[in-house]
């Protein structure tokens, strides 16, 4: 089974990799997939828990501006299994994940989703933590990663760009133990 | 001669409006008041049957059956209907000032009660013989990102395992109760009402009940600053929703898609919908274990930009305190379940728009809009404004046309209209109704977008024949909002126009718009979602327009003749009546 999603404004086009449409994603995923990880039974909070190494972390650890981020991590997520996933309206096979996490808070729990951005692309919803404070999206993108984006947490629409809080740090590939060189 | 025709004139304009004035008094004087403590004592309690007694499907945690109940004290003169609360996302647990989002808490924590939030409103309603549930929905809170339609299935269930509980109580009994309400809960009157996403959640309950089979009798539902995710849409049920102007967390008020997407989508609809824009209201006040002061942790004020001049709050701002903002929906709640729960029909002006905010709500600056039932008794819609046909020809089949108008098109709405109808460089969440979804690519409202900048400009919609008896209707009404990114508009400058009904013999009657409605208030604010387009109701009465007869109403017609000019967007031109009774 493919996943299917359409995102006709190309703003929004990596949004499709976005945490919320993973769960729909995993839960339709191919019946090979299903048979071949029964026991993983992927969702997003399996999404969020999977080992992950991490390829980008900023440094910094005062929380600031209007939402009080203070730095991103970036994680690299082994897949158990390939997957299909739709990147601007391609249909790939991935066996990866990025877990792209907002570090500061401690963040205000809100009816509004948390949307975390790399430069005008929206990644996706984000999951916060329990002690709040993280909130973390999820991607298969891998073309997002780049090297000086900019990385931006919002509430509520994926679209909306103007009520954006940018975080101090530019994404800094390598910057991390582990990280690509 | 032509002086004392004036001064005739002017007498006549002038004790029309005394007339008018002294209708919208005794309208006042005669409705009463819904959020006013009523003649029953009320006792509280509380179920609790552990914070991991619910499982709902597909989600990623068990969830606690625990809520709080008012009722009247003595239940003799029971059943009484059923009112249930759903608060909506916040934090769940807290210790000291800390707060966090998990479920259950550890054990040094203390669970944050949101649902003994509405204490307030539960127990006036009680008071005046209602049974009011408030659900605890943590559970759902602490794991609702992890879910596509972010919980609202989950809280649709709960909502529903609790009204189980409920069936129950009302037939056999069952702890900690044993049979006190058998026998006492009238299950075929029941409304709900969610606040954030709670809001949504009382939505998807609608068509949950409704998928199995309605073994409950939903009869009214408030949606009060919710969010619309998912955009589900519900018909032949009372619907309402609160949208606080100074929303700092729902800030798109994305929530008035509920209304607008009910309103055409069922031919016959029975229920009857309502905005309610309260201005200087922001999200977190309607619920007082939100409400710093009250509560010792998580609690806020979501408006954050303290300098705007209406949601700030520096000098000569419009905010509300929280007991105001508690007011509004005390009152316009009650009104709400008490009409078409507990077909209190006396509260009915209230909705409508044709009686003044009560005085309960603690302020008068709001906006009621109201779409009466779909029967050819309660309105006639003359104009949707859905498509193009639209501008040539409205809904009644009579001929559309404007002078000296421009733009003249349609926005919002379904493709090919544009989605938004201000200028790229708005936000969307200064554009409710068309505001995109999280979780729903469906399109907003379709809205006619039209200015003007010369005299002798107009709109008009004609009757066609078999629609020109409007004398059956006690108002002619339309939505509307000035349109403040049109430079046209000057800032903080309310708008006006006339709005003329010509008959069969070629008198007309005009009315301006100003004399009975303050919906062309430029909108007010300047930082982050504010200033915002709402289209508010414009309520004319028919009684107003002296001189023509109303059973044979050839045109109305919009002259723009107040100001040089403007520009408004405009939407469901309508005359419309209150039904007499209720279901």
């Amino acid at each position: 089974m493919t996943l299917v999603k359409h995102f006709k404004d190309g703003r929004a086009r990596h949004a499709g990799l976005a945490f919320g449409l993973l769960v729909l994603l995993f839960a339709c995923a191919s019946s090979a997939f299903a048979q071949n990880n029964q026991s993983q039974g992927l969702k997003m909070s399996d999404l969020l828990k999977l080992p992950g190494k991490v390829i980008a972390e900023g440094a910094n650890t005062r929380p600031t501006g209007k939402f009080r981020a203070a730095k991103y991590r970036v994680e690299e997520v082994a897949l158990p299994t390939a997957t299909e996933v739709k990147i601007n309206d391609r249909v790939l096979s991935v066996n990866k994940a990025y877990r792209v996490t907002v570090v500061g808070g401690p963040f205000e729990v809100r009816a509004m989703p948390a949307v975390i951005w790399i430069n005008d692309t929206a990644v996706g919803y984000g999951v916060e933590n329990e002690d709040l404070t993280e909130i973390t999206a999820v991607t298969f993108d891998e073309s997002l990663i780049v090297e000086g984006a900019s990385i931006f947490l919002s509430y509520g629409d994926k679209k909306n760009k103007e009520d954006r809080a940018e975080l101090p740090e530019k994404l800094k590939l390598g910057s991390a133990k582990g990280g690509r060189q | 001669m032509k002086k004392i025709l004036r001064l005739q004139t002017i007498a006549s304009l002038a004790f029309l409006l005394f007339l008018t004035a002294l209708g919208a008094q005794q309208a006042a004087a005669q409705t009463p008041d819904p959020g006013t403590t009523g003649p029953y004592a009320v006792t509280r309690e509380e179920y609790n049957y552990g914070n991991l007694a619910f499982t709902p499907s597909n989600f990623p945690s068990a969830v606690e059956l625990i809520a709080s109940v008012h009722h009247p004290t003595d239940m003799t003169n029971g059943p009484f209907p059923l009112i249930v609360l759903l608060h909506g996302r916040h934090a769940t647990c807290y210790k000291g000032t800390q707060v966090s989002l998990r479920w259950p808490c550890l054990s040094a924590q203390q669970p944050i009660p949101s649902y003994q939030g509405y204490d307030y409103l539960a127990s006036t309603l009680a008071s005046n013989g209602y049974i009011v549930v408030s659900i605890s929905a943590n559970g759902i809170s602490a794991y609702d990102a992890q879910v596509t339609d972010l919980g609202m299935q989950a809280r649709a269930e709960l909502i529903q395992r609790h009204l189980n509980q409920w069936n129950t109580f009302n037939t056999v009994g069952a702890a900690p109760f044993g049979t006190k309400f058998v026998g006492k809960v009238d299950m075929t009157r029941i409304g709900t009402m969610g606040h954030s996403r709670g809001g949504e959640g009382v939505v998807k309950h609608y068509l949950y009940n409704a998928s199995l089979g309605s073994p409950y009798t939903i009869r009214a539902v408030f949606a009060l600053a919710p969010v619309d995710f998912n955009r589900p849409v519900i018909n032949n049920v009372a619907l309402a929703v609160m949208l606080p102007y100074c929303d700092g967390d729902v800030s798109d008020n994305q929530g008035v898609h509920f209304y607008d997407d009910a309103r055409y989508t069922a031919p016959g609809d029975s229920g009857g919908k309502n905005t309610v824009l309260v201005m200087g209201a922001n999200h977190n006040f309607y619920n007082t274990v939100w409400t710093p002061g009250l509560f010792p942790a998580g609690a806020s004020d979501d408006w954050a930009s303290t300098t705007d001049p209406h949601c700030g709050t520096v000098s000569g701002n419009k905010r509300l305190t929280s007991a105001q903002q508690r007011g509004t929906g005390l009152a316009y709640i009650s009104a709400f379940m008490r009409v078409y729960v507990g077909r209190e029909t006396a509260f009915l002006p209230i909705l409508t728009g044709e009686a003044p905010p009560p005085a309960s709500a603690q302020t008068t600056n709001l906006y009621v809009s109201y779409h009466a039932p779909d029967t050819a008794a309660t309105r006639r819609d003359i104009n949707r404004l859905l498509n193009a046909t639209n501008l040539s020809t409205n809904t009644l089949g009579g001929a559309t046309s404007a002078a000296g108008l421009t733009p003249q098109d349609l926005c919002g709405g379904e493709s090919p209209q544009p989605a938004q109808c201000l200028p790229s460089t708005q936000s969307t969440s200064r554009q409710p109704h068309t505001v995109p979804s999280a979780r729903s690519s469906a399109r907003g409202l379709s809205q006619l977008r039209t200015g003007w900048g010369a005299a002798n400009t107009s709109y008009s919609n004609d009757l066609p024949v078999g629609a020109r008896d409007v004398s059956g209707f006690s108002a002619l009404q339309f939505r509307v909002s000035v349109n403040f990114a049109d430079s046209r508009n000057p800032p903080n400058i309310a708008q006006n126009f006339t709005v003329v009904l010509t008959d069969g013999t070629g008198a007309t009657s005009s009315v301006r718009v100003s004399d009975y409605s303050g919906v062309l208030y430029y909108p007010p604010g300047t930082t982050g979602s504010v200033p915002k387009v709402v289209l508010n109701m414009a309520r004319l009465p028919l009684s107003a327009f002296a001189g023509v007869n109303l059973t044979d109403i050839r045109s109305v017609q919009f002259k723009f003749d107040q100001n040089l000019q403007g520009a408004l967007l405009i939407t469901d031109l309508a005359f419309s009546t209150a039904p007499t009774t209720i279901q």
